[in-house]
């Protein structure tokens, strides 16, 4: 009778030795979902590759676009162990595909048991990041619905200049090289001191404005690889609203010229 | 003008057409937003997908007054109801302002009167609290000077909606 009862006592939840014992032996496996509709130069890829780098154990990423991607990404997490969901801001909430994904997965979650760390990265248009609390909450309640664990996010504002920034980046860089190449050909001096100044102090600037996202990312790297709850955080681009604003004004003036909406009807009520 | 969002069937649609001119049923036979800008950029207010929601944002701009019933969906709106509010965007300019402390865009229409929103099916206390925030986050961003969330336990009840 004795016996019986030990045996039947759970010391450790199986879930706990299961991962530890994937923790010593095999890795863990940790998926990326990517939860914008865009092909290319979405931001939230980019916060997710950050998030990415730090993470140890086998990583896989994915995208949903639409629902043809659904199957393929439920199947990807069935042995995972934790997941990071990046996503855009829309309308103040998850967008419409996304949530359509969520209810599928919470369907396939319940139906194979499958029990899953949930991490969120969103990033929304407006500088700052609290704007993005209603999405959290959604996906809060999502994992309490899915029977999943709830590891919290990032909500980051500004999310279109993070972008900018990253192109700015691989211009400069661009810029920086050529300097050097053309610097080397003329003069023999291969290392021009005034060059590199001036793209390390371009450097700085784009490093300055994505601290607050990297400071966290990088905790949150942390907190996936030891398996931990991370709890929700926000921040942006770290810039006054007021210049934000003018920036944002600045760069959708340049855009519209470019593709004619400026041209037709702009700010018209049609 | 009122305008009613719904994702409800058929007959519900009948009886919500007596009482509101319009009606933008969430069918789900559109395609989602896929985040371009375009609606500001390149061709304003008005959508590069040719389908029902292509200048769904002329509509739900030009209302005084908009009433969404939708089914729960994590404290949010139903993918079909959301995808009517993601492909609307246009109602706005591309230009940033403050509203309420925060950066929000300029209305295209102007200031609106109300929001109200119904939400039906199966929800939890925390979903609710989520609902209500959304809710008056949504009407800050549209440009609704009020809002209100209510949770109908039953649809057979919600004919008292007017």
């Amino acid at each position: 009778m004795k016996n019986q009862r030990f045996f039947n006592r759970k010391f450790v939840p199986a879930a706990q030795i299961r991962r530890l014992w994937k923790g010593m032996v095999i890795s863990m496996k940790t998926v990326f979902i990517n939860g914008s509709p865009k092909k290319k130069l979405s931001v939230s890829s980019y916060l997710l590759g950050i998030v990415r780098m730090l993470v140890s154990g086998e990583v896989v990423s994915e995208q949903v676009r639409n629902q043809n991607d659904h199957k393929r990404v439920l199947e990807n997490i069935k042995d995972a162990d934790a997941v990071v969901i990046g996503l855009p801001l829309y309308v103040d909430g998850v967008p419409s595909h996304m949530l359509a994904f969520l209810k599928e997965m919470e369907r396939f979650c319940l139906e194979h048991d499958i029990r899953l760390k949930v991490y969120a990265l969103s990033n929304g248009g407006f500088i700052e990041g609290r704007q993005n609390k209603p999405l959290m909450q959604v996906l809060e309640n999502f994992c309490k619905r899915s029977n999943l664990e709830w590891c919290g996010g990032i909500g980051i504002g500004g999310g279109v200049m993070l972008n900018v920034l990253r192109i700015m980046f691989f211009v400069y860089l661009g810029i920086f090289v050529l300097n050097v190449v053309f610097a080397g050909i003329q003069t023999g001096n291969w290392l021009p001191m005034d060059a590199v100044q001036h793209f390390a102090k371009q450097l700085g600037i784009i490093l300055f404005f994505n601290l607050g996202v990297f400071f966290h990312s990088l905790r949150m790297s942390i907190a996936i690889n030891k398996g931990v709850g991370f709890g929700v955080k926000f921040t942006r681009v770290l810039l006054p609203s007021f210049l934000f604003i003018l920036a944002a004004d600045f760069f959708f003036v340049i855009i519209s010229i470019f593709q004619g909406g400026i041209f037709k009807g702009w700010l018209a009520k049609k | 003008m009122k305008t009613i969002i719904h994702d409800l069937n058929e007959k519900y649609e009948m009886i919500l057409k007596e009482k509101c001119q319009k009606i933008i049923s969430a069918n789900g036979k559109y395609a989602p937003c896929q985040g371009c800008f375009g609606c500001w950029t390149k061709h304003p207010a008005g959508c590069y997908m040719k389908d029902t929601l292509e200048t769904v944002c002329r509509d739900i701009g030009k209302t005084d007054e908009l009433v969404i019933i939708t089914e729960n969906c994590y404290g949010a709106y139903s993918p079909s109801v959301k995808n009517v509010l993601d492909r609307s965007i246009g109602l706005s300019t591309p230009f940033s302002t403050y509203r309420g402390r925060q950066m929000h865009h300029t209305l295209r229409y102007g200031k609106k009167e109300k929001l109200t929103v119904y939400a039906y099916g199966d929800m939890t206390d925390a979903e609710k609290e989520t609902f209500q925030y959304m809710v008056e986050r949504n009407a800050i961003n549209f440009g609704f000077q009020t809002f209100e969330f209510r949770y109908l336990e039953s649809l057979d009840k919600s004919e008292g909606i007017n």
